[in-house]
């Protein structure tokens, strides 16, 4: 089996859970940015939640956004650094919870920003507490011990269905259950970048994650979850792709 | 200086004194009184190669003006009452990042949603608030259409000189005034002159910026220094204040903004009639001007405090700048515009020993 090589942005190890999708969303980033040829122009804007650890990890510059402002912080950048590779790394509870509307906005004046949203269905940082946008009905967290209801707290909702119908260059949705999907998911991200680098619109990928200490499964039984459970919920398919036309 | 004057609403000089310092990036959302500013760099901020966004939300377009501003660019936003609550989130983290950036808040009267009418409702929140954590904003007031353009002008250098978050605390009656302003000389500012700018150029293997909170990046003790000193020197070095017939005066009024234009004219009025009256108007609420209170003349028999507000939210910033050395009247007209008349027969009438001193809790 070939072993990618690790790519030079990494400049440390992170602390991450063990298990956690967030570290192969960051590798990943890492080796599209430098397959492209756009880290020293790379800008991050990361989530004050787990994405966080990457602003010390990964070798360029960077801000981490206040929770649920990073589509809005790389909004300011982008239009003051039209050249910069902008991207934000994110969780669903930023962007889709408390930041939904810095979301919609920014797909709706399709700024030419990368954006990853990490979808593991509960908000980790804070300690697993339910996620109104992405936790599963009957998925037990720490704010819905009983499983979450819909009597309480409505359904998930597919957040890339709404965004597919605003004028912006690229939605897709990953996953990172195996090998093929990592790839795949590799592939969405790149063309995320290669959007930005070639000067067309909005580019969002969101990649179905685990999370098995908020889930509490083992990383083995938190991967079939995300694949038997979460993919039928959120299906990993390409929504939107402009194709650079506008 | 141009010689040639414009005739603008107090909002519209905010606008123009922001894009003649050369502000470039302008985030902000709509609100009563404030939305001439908003209007004006809509209308302004392209044809000088700037950019205008109005955003989903004030906390949206706070967070906006933080990314430009940690690239470099001179930024603004601007509110009002209601709005300006919402500013709180985006003030903190760019206190954190040690960032320079401009904030309008027009204050209007009231509670909630309140009123849409002129008020000095939000100096609490302007001087003692920022959001969460502790840190200070330099506060200045305008009290003219003119003022509105220069110390905005000035707001930019300041923020610039300390980092820093700089507020112009105006109020509805101000912005929405018109009045004859001379603009200030417009400059451009190069917003690649920072070594801590975000650009996304850095030469490989360069040490990369890191726009996070500073306190992580310095550790703790030399952050709690870093803004300790820098507070202390804003407060050494930047009271501004304006001293109106106090050096003979029996009574000094104490106000700004629009309060203080009106006490002005109670002084002349005073005056006419026999009464020593006496101002002194705080341009900076922000380090407050406590020099201003330092050498008080003997004649004076007390201080009058005049607010657009339900309590007295400048009090206690008065009584620890005078130290407590004369007795405090207030005059709080809530959401009216103070009178000359009245506010002249309140004064007579605290010299003659008729009026209670204010209560401050």
């Amino acid at each position: 089996m070939a072993i990618r090589k690790k790519p030079e942005m990494i400049n440390q190890q992170v602390g991450w859970c063990g298990g956690c999708g967030h570290g192969i969303v960051q590798r990943l980033i890492a080796e599209c940015c430098e397959e492209l040829g756009l880290v020293e122009k790379t800008v991050q804007v990361v989530d004050i939640a787990c994405a966080y650890w990457s602003i010390d990890t990964l070798n360029c510059d960077g801000i981490a956004g206040p929770h649920g402002r990073c589509a809005a912080v790389a909004t300011g950048i982008k239009k003051v650094r039209p050249e910069a590779n902008v991207y934000v790394h994110a969780g669903d509870g930023c962007s889709y919870v408390i930041g939904l509307a810095e979301t919609c906005y920014t797909a709706m004046r399709d700024i030419p920003i990368t954006m990853i949203v990490v979808n593991n269905g509960i908000f980790g940082m804070t300690g697993g507490q339910m996620n109104p946008a992405t936790t599963l009905l009957g998925d037990k967290t720490v704010s819905s011990v009983k499983g979450r209801d819909e009597k309480t707290a409505g359904k998930p909702f597919d957040m890339l269905k709404i965004i597919e119908t605003f004028d912006i260059e690229y939605a897709a949705r990953g996953a990172l259950y195996d090998t093929k999907h990592i790839n795949q998911t590799k592939k969405m991200l790149k063309k995320g970048f290669e959007n930005q680098r070639d000067g067309k619109g909005f580019s969002i990928i969101e990649i179905l994650s685990p999370c098995p200490t908020n889930w509490k499964m083992s990383p083995v039984d938190s991967m079939i979850k995300l694949e038997k459970e979460n993919e039928l919920i959120f299906p990993v398919r390409v929504y939107k792709d402009r194709g650079g036309e506008k | 200086m141009n010689k040639d004057y414009s005739l603008m609403k107090g909002n519209e000089a905010i606008a123009e004194g922001a894009l003649r310092a050369g502000c470039r990036f302008y985030a902000g959302y709509p609100i009563t009184p404030q939305s001439e500013i908003l209007e004006y760099m809509s209308t302004h901020m392209e044809e000088r190669g700037g950019v205008f966004i109005q955003g989903e939300s004030e906390i949206a377009s706070m967070s906006m003006i933080w990314g430009a501003a940690a690239c470099g660019e001179r930024v603004m936003s601007s509110s009002s009452g209601p709005g300006y609550d919402l500013k709180q989130e985006g003030i903190s983290y760019l206190a954190s990042y040690n960032l320079p950036a401009v904030l309008a808040d027009v204050m209007r009267y009231g509670l909630g949603d309140g009123e849409i009418t002129e008020g000095q409702d939000s100096y609490w929140e302007a001087t003692k608030g920022g959001g969460h954590g502790d840190s200070r904003q330099i506060v200045l007031t305008p009290s003219s259409v003119q003022e509105c353009a220069d110390l905005t002008y000035l707001a930019f250098e300041l923020a610039d000189k300390y980092n820093t978050v700089a507020i112009i605390l105006s109020d509805g009656a101000i912005s929405q005034m018109i009045e004859k302003c001379y603009l200030p000389d417009a400059l451009e500012h190069d917003k690649d002159k920072y070594d801590w700018a975000i650009t996304g150029y850095k030469e490989k293997n360069a040490t990369k910026v890191k726009v996070t909170n500073m306190d992580r990046t310095i550790g703790h003790e030399a952050w709690n220094e870093l803004m300790r000193n820098k507070f202390k020197t804003i407060y050494d070095n930047e009271q501004r204040w304006e001293d109106f017939m106090v050096e003979d005066a029996e009574l000094i009024l104490v106000a700004y903004g629009i309060s203080a234009r009106v006490c002005k004219s109670a002084v002349r009025s005073a005056r006419a009639q026999g009464v020593k009256l006496g101002l002194i108007r705080p341009i900076t609420v922000w380090p407050y001007p406590d020099q201003a209170f330092q050498n008080i003349p003997e004649s004076v028999k007390a201080l009058v405090t005049v607010e657009m507000s339900i309590s007295s939210q400048m009090a206690p910033d008065i009584q620890m700048a005078s130290k407590f050395s004369k007795p405090l009247y207030g005059y709080l007209s809530t959401l009216y515009v103070p009178k000359t008349e009245e506010l002249v027969a309140y004064c007579k009438s605290v010299l003659a020993g008729n009026e209670n001193a204010l209560e401050v809790y």
